[in-house]
């Protein structure tokens, strides 16, 4: 069978796609990607299918463009997430999704939640789309009490495609677990806990400077955190100047920081979880369920976007404790590294989530999954 | 119940909702906007409901205020209108 991946130009939707994809192929399956070639070339494996959808050009327009959405606050972000990003990026993608379709002539196309222009392509020209929700924060309807608000979105995705996009009939794969989201949802929703399997992880770590004995904390804030970033990160490197039994790795551009931080711009990040205590997190869903799912409790700082969401996922599941990004300072950031290394509640907590991921089955869930939209 | 002292219970909620921290710094008066002053976020007006709801009864009920505005509205509302919608329940003054 032939699956075809659509995805926008952003890491946290690309990573499930591509321990799902490399599933497919150990199966026999023909895998492919359409999106932005540069940003998927980065993650994927080197022998990968890739179609163009976005040129650099746009690409870069793009990220522009989400820079200047950090600037924004309150509801102006949910505007700008839909008139200035999600929208156009479906405009955008829509011709290079016909060509890939057309040329690939997939059985299946797996249709990220924020790669409109799958769903649409799909439709017109008859193929079977399923859903990849890399984030579960659309599933509770973050909007649904503010009505007019999201009818505005419907409205907005009305203008793309008579059904909801976001939203297969057929499969909606979810990497999450039900613990974690809480709730009840239809059975097209499969959890399949975070996809951890098969993910190649480039660059390297110096191993040596861990040291034994010491409690170890990675700090990362993602991709997109701004010029808040700087200042959060430095709190934090004031936060543990006197916490000497810690160790610090964080991944963020050069700054001044005690010698029990490291400051690197990029780790491998699968692999250094297995030598951490906790995280510090920007409520990224991939960074959280790569956390949880190695067992470990979380300090999460949401910026925004579904990351207020995420947090309070974990908040709710006793997993770790919240901050405020903005302006949180060094002595609130001890207390919560303190408590969630001290208090066994959150790691207890943390690994009871780590085996929910456990049961959902990673990637060969959603492989059996998908083999089974046409079977 | 008097305009300043419904303004400085609000006050008082909002800060509990987004935090101390988030205010520091900030004069907040009748103009204040929520979404774009405060960069509340749709769980936090949500927050804010629950605490005017305990504070004032259930004849405040933020969310259904929300419910008739449109999202050009919310993005426009000041702390200034939630003052008078409370103002304006008659049992709410307490």
């Amino acid at each position: 069978m032939r699956f075809l991946f659509v995805v926008p130009p952003l890491t946290g939707h690309i990573n499930p796609t591509v321990g799902v994809g490399e599933e497919l192929r150990r199966r026999g399956h023909d895998v492919a990607w359409v999106g932005h070639p540069a940003t998927l070339e980065a993650l994927l494996p080197e022998q990968a299918t890739v179609f163009p959808a976005l040129d650099d050009r746009l690409e870069a327009d793009i990220r522009r463009a989400r820079l200047r959405w950090l600037e924004l606050k309150g509801f102006a972000v949910l505007k700008f997430l839909w008139e200035e990003f999600l929208i156009p990026l479906a405009h955008a993608m829509i011709p290079g999704v016909q060509d890939a379709v057309k040329e690939y002539q997939p059985d299946v196309l797996i249709a990220d939640q924020q790669a409109l222009a799958g769903p649409v392509v799909a439709r017109e020209l008859g193929i079977p789309w399923v859903t990849s929700a890399s984030t579960p924060a659309e599933l509770i309807r973050p909007l649904r009490t503010i009505p007019k608000v999201e009818q505005w979105v419907l409205g907005q995705l009305r203008s793309l495609s008579d059904v909801d996009p976001r939203f297969s009939e057929i499969l909606v794969l979810v990497f999450s677990s039900p613990a974690l989201v809480g709730g009840c949802f239809p059975p097209n929703h499969v959890f399949t806990g975070p996809v951890l399997e098969h993910r190649p992880e480039r660059g390297d770590f110096p191993w040596d400077w861990l040291a034994e004995g010491t409690r170890k904390v990675l700090v990362s804030l993602g991709t997109l955190n701004g010029p808040a970033g700087r200042r959060f990160f430095g709190e934090v490197a004031h936060a543990v100047t006197d916490m000497p039994d810690v160790q610090v790795v964080m991944v963020a551009p050069p700054l001044d920081a005690p010698p029990n931080v490291l400051v690197v711009d990029r780790v491998p990040q699968l692999a250094l979880m297995k030598h951490m205590d906790a995280v510090v997190s920007h409520g990224g869903h991939n960074t959280v369920c790569e956390t949880l799912g190695h067992g470990l409790p979380l300090v999460v700082a949401p910026i925004r976007d579904d990351q207020p969401i995420i947090a309070e996922q974990v908040v709710s599941a006793g997993a770790g404790v919240r901050l405020k990004y903005q302006r949180v300072r060094a002595p609130e950031i001890r207390t919560a590294l303190r408590n969630v290394l001290q208090d066994p509640v959150y790691a207890v907590n943390a690994r009871r989530i780590q085996e929910s991921f456990r049961l959902g089955g990673g990637a060969r869930t959603a492989a059996d999954h998908l083999e089974a939209v046409v079977a | 119940m008097s305009e300043s002292s419904v303004l400085d219970e609000v006050v008082r909620l909002i800060a509990e909702v987004v935090g101390e921290d988030v205010l520091l710094g900030m004069e907040i008066t009748p103009e204040t906007t929520f979404s774009d002053d405060l960069g509340l976020e749709s769980i936090e007006f949500v927050a804010l409901a629950d605490r005017l709801r305990e504070r004032y009864g259930a004849q405040v009920d933020l969310v259904a205020f929300l419910g008739d505005m449109d999202i050009d509205e919310i993005m426009a509302m000041t702390v200034g209108q939630l003052v008078d919608h409370i103002q304006s329940q008659p049992a709410a003054h307490g």
